[in-house]
């Protein structure tokens, strides 16, 4: 049995053989078969040692050679290629371009796959007798934990435990048992395996809360996870040591080489090549036959095997398949496709499937008929095909390349326009995408712009609703009651400021208001010019921008008085910014002025500057506190005449003692003193009230605001602010005439 | 094989018969309650699953249609094993396809002996008028083999519902008498799943004296 047939199988199965029983051995058979003179051996096939290593070493040359180009036919059928030499290079070339364009780039990935599982099968053989040291990596266990939390996140820990268990448990019998059984046995208690775990989840506590449904997709899972392990490990479940299923994929691979000119019509199939989708689904059909030897476990074998049945269903769409249509549809595919590892794929499956799954489940049946198919490949004969004998011994004899081209063509057109189809749909993502952003963007210029336009439409609702005369009339009636109030005072004060005159002058320049100083003499000129419309004005009386015109009296004393009053008014906001830095400058100031006035300024000028510090000053004690107004006026006076007399000296000593005195108060408390002040004050020049309408006119305020810039350069920011605020008083003036 | 872990009764039911008997319009008219004449639905019809509930017990079917071409007639073993029911199909209007259930009778019973349940349905009783097997004798073959017999269209939906009541039944009454022996049943269990390798390396055996 071993001698003729065996020495064209695989080594491995020669080493298989080896081991069994010799037979009874007959005189010549002990010599060499070699024919030399040597003595045979049985262990080394009856050659004599010489012999048999030769013989090995060819062999095993031989057997690589075959292993390493399984899929390729030129390989497989020497005798063939010799025969028509002329056409084995172009049987080469169509080939290996079939074998680039139809079978997909990850076909060739498993073609080296296959090469390596093969060699290092081969050499497990050889060491077959190791003892195995199998330790299952961690890598197993915890890739199960991430997929039972990820497809069962509704069971218990228990369950998972339980599960992992059984797997590792399983694993290691099977790894166990694996060279001591034969792999009928070995299937046999993998199926028991199941059997015991099925049992388990319906006995244990831990599963009574599980409903049927997921019991199985527990026992999937745990068929996937132990055997998706055990398939890596070489010759242990995938084509075990022990049975031929590498040679017979190879067998399968060369016969359905050979029958590569089968087409549509020799298996009764309506199948049309020039139809785009017909070659499209049996491309994807074909792509996810191949994809069968990728899979690991068993369970995504038979989905993938599924996945390709439903392809083909669609392919013969004519009727509402039957099984009729879906057989020879799928022996064509088979055909077309010509599967790596096609038995060894089969075998794994029947042998390590769950078996209940594998007889009644979709996949089951549709795997079934992936059997049928391959068993009826194997079968074919010209009966099976409806034609003649020899017809069909011509077609078998024929260089394998040739009957399939057409569809070889045709699928491989497929591959191209399916690359296509996958750039047109991402292109077309990518448009939409585009689009998208592109309409977002719009919408958003567009929402942009309807708030511009709300806020728009909003601030003219608003202004509409409250325009911007109203604030000023409510803060003036206050201002005009204010001062109407304090009528009384002012009239002190009116006579006392006449007296002190020369002595408050150095006293406020120092302060704050010096700036004011410059302004009101702006506005003196102004107000000399305008007294005749005061009168006028004067019945308006409510308005505080009136008050204040007319507060520059028509006396410089009063005008200065009034300037600063007003100024002070204003100031009152942004004093406690403004004020500090004029302070400090004022004393400088002081001098300036003083020194300015005698020399640049004409001499009225200088004693118009003179006044409104003493109104100023006035103002200040008057308000502050009336213990120190009772003791500078008293004072005052007499030192107002004298300062009249000499008016530099005493300025400045005067009015550095009345600061170190003042100092003690806040610039803020003094702002706040003459709000009060500036009340009094104006009501005063109610009294004098013809006076005022001459300031109504804005031109006062406008002229200070010029002079101040003027000034500015040389001491006064604080002036601006002061007449900053100015301007709005005069507005809500005009407005009301 | 036959029971889920549930106790849910998981029943495999192959449908034979020669091509163009009307196996696929039996099962479409079964699941679906539709017939097609002119083949129209893309619906596939070769693998159906029915879930019942006869007397209180959830019974889940799975019909397998198979290929009737002669061609494909040596691949009948791969389809059945392990199948606990089959439903022989034949034509009323064409004798062939009843010689053809008689043929599969005596093969099922040389492979799975009892442990299957025969029915045999006459069909396209539509087209009476071109009856060409007698009743008689379709009635008494079914007696002589232990097999129900039943008269169905597809068409008119006559006899179809009651065809798969009928095995349904049967096929729980057979598991449960197998089932009593228990102990014999485990270890059938087991005979079984033993063989589906054997059938399949019988298979390759032939392959290997190639």
């Amino acid at each position: 049995m071993w001698f003729g047939p065996n020495l064209q199988r695989s080594y491995k199965y020669m080493m298989f053989a080896s081991k069994m029983p010799s037979l009874r051995i007959d005189q010549s058979d002990l010599k060499c078969k070699n024919g030399c003179d040597y003595f045979g051996n049985p262990q080394w096939q009856g050659y004599c040692s010489k012999c048999h290593r030769e013989q090995m070493q060819r062999q095993r040359k031989a057997e690589k050679e075959s292993s390493a180009t399984l899929p390729k036919p030129e390989q497989k059928k020497p005798e063939r290629g010799l025969r028509i030499p002329s056409h084995s290079s172009f049987s080469k070339f169509e080939e290996k371009r079939l074998r680039q364009s139809e079978t997909l780039k990850k076909a060739n990935l498993l073609k080296f796959s296959v090469f390596k599982k093969s060699s290092t099968d081969d050499h497990d053989h050889s060491a077959e007798k190791r003892p195995p040291e199998f330790k299952i990596p961690g890598i197993v266990n915890e890739g199960m934990k991430r997929d039972f939390r990820t497809r069962f996140p509704q069971l218990g820990p228990a369950v998972d435990r339980d599960s992992r268990l059984f797997v590792h448990s399983f694993i290691m019998d099977v790894i166990k048992c694996a060279n001591v059984l034969s792999v009928d046995e070995l299937s046999e208690r993998v199926q028991r395996q199941y059997q015991r775990f099925m049992k388990h989840m319906d006995t244990s506590s831990h599963f009574a809360n599980v409903e049927a449904d997921t019991k199985e997709l527990l026992m999937d899972f745990v068929e996937k996870h132990a055997m998706t392990y055990l398939h890596e490990l070489p010759s242990v479940v995938f084509s075990p040591s022990g049975t031929d299923d590498e040679r017979l994929d190879r067998a399968m691979s060369e016969r359905i080489q050979q029958l590569s000119w089968v087409g549509e019509r020799h298996l009764e199939c309506k199948l049309d090549r020039n139809n785009p989708d017909c070659r499209q689904l049996l491309y994807k059909a074909i792509s996810e036959l191949l994809g069968m030897d990728s899979a690991l476990s068993p369970g995504d074998k038979l989905s993938r095997v599924r996945r390709c049945c439903r392809h083909v269903l669609r392919l013969c769409s004519a009727a509402p398949a039957s099984a009729d249509d879906l057989l020879p549809a799928l022996i064509f595919t088979v055909l077309k496709a010509n599967p790596p590892r096609l038995v060894s794929n089969i075998n794994f499956v029947t042998r390590f499937c769950n078996a209940q799954r594998l007889m009644t489940g979709e996949g089951g049946y549709y795997f079934t008929n992936l059997c049928c198919a391959v068993s009826f490949i194997e079968n074919l004969t010209a009966e099976s095909l409806n034609m003649d004998k020899k017809e069909f011994d011509c077609y078998m004899a024929m260089p394998a390349s040739i009957g399939g081209s057409a569809w070889a063509a045709a699928l491989s057109l497929c591959g191209a326009v399916r690359e296509a189809d996958e750039q047109r749909a991402h292109a077309q993502k990518l448009l939409t995408h585009t689009h998208n952003i592109h309409t977002r963007a719009e919408q958003l210029a567009a929402n942009a712009q309807s708030f511009e336009e709300q806020i728009a439409k909003k601030v003219q609702d608003v202004l509409t609703k409250t325009p911007l005369e109203i604030k000023p009339r409510r803060e003036l009636p206050r201002l005009g009651n204010l001062k109407e109030i304090n009528t009384a005072p002012l009239i002190d004060l009116g006579t006392t400021t006449a007296q002190e005159e020369p002595q408050t002058k150095p006293e406020v320049t120092p302060e704050p208001l010096a700036a004011t100083l410059l302004p009101t003499e702006s506005t003196e000129p102004n107000i000399t010019i305008q007294p005749e419309t005061e009168p006028k004005l004067n019945i308006l009386g409510f308005e505080v921008i009136e008050r204040q015109s007319p507060s520059k009296s028509p006396q410089n004393l009063d005008q200065t008085w009034d300037l600063k009053q007003t100024s002070s008014l204003e100031l009152l906001t942004p004093s406690p910014l403004g004020f500090t830095p004029f302070d400090s400058r004022s004393i400088d100031e002081l001098m300036t002025p003083d020194e300015f006035g005698t020399d640049q300024l004409p001499p009225g000028l200088s004693n118009i500057n003179y006044d409104i510090d003493l109104s100023d000053f006035s103002g200040d004690n008057s308000i502050a506190e009336e213990a120190p107004k009772s003791e500078p006026k008293d004072p005052f006076s007499p030192e107002a005449l004298r300062k009249i007399t000499t008016f530099d000296p005493f300025a400045p000593q005067t009015s550095k003692g009345f600061e170190t005195a003042l100092d003690s108060f806040d610039e803020f408390s003094f702002v706040d003193q003459r709000k009060q002040e500036t009340d009094p004050f104006e009501v005063v020049h109610r009294g004098q009230d013809p006076f005022s309408p001459v300031e109504l006119s804005k031109d006062p305020f406008f002229a200070p605001e010029k002079q101040s810039t003027s000034i500015l350069d040389d001491n006064d920011t604080p002036a601006t602010a002061c007449l900053l605020p100015s301007p709005i008083q005069p507005q809500s003036s005009n407005k009301p005439t | 094989m036959a029971t889920a872990p549930s106790g849910t009764h998981n029943f495999k039911v192959v449908l034979l018969g020669e091509g163009c008997v009307g196996k696929t319009s039996l099962l479409l008219r079964y699941i679906e309650d539709k017939f097609n004449d002119k083949h129209l639905t893309t619906l596939q019809a070769t693998f159906l699953n029915k879930r019942l509930n006869i007397n209180g017990k959830r019974v889940n079917l799975s019909i397998w249609d198979t290929a009737g071409q002669e061609k494909f007639h040596a691949l009948g073993p791969i389809y059945y094993r392990n199948s606990n029911g089959a439903i022989l199909v034949y034509d009323i209007t064409d004798e062939d396809s009843f010689g053809k259930v008689k043929n599969w009778v005596k093969e099922l019973k040389k492979m799975l002996g009892s442990d299957i349940v025969l029915t045999i349905a006459g069909n396209k009783i539509d087209l009476e008028h071109e009856r060409t097997v007698p009743l008689e004798e379709a009635e008494s073959y079914a007696n002589m083999v232990g097999a129900q017999h039943f008269y169905t269209s597809a068409k008119l939906n006559q006899g179809v519902e009651e065809l798969f009541l009928d095995l349904t039944r049967t096929m729980i009454e057979r598991y449960e008498q197998n089932a009593q022996t228990d102990v014999n049943r485990t270890s059938q269990v087991v005979v079984v799943d033993d063989e589906a390798p054997q059938t399949q390396s019988s298979c390759c055996s032939g392959n290997r004296s190639n």
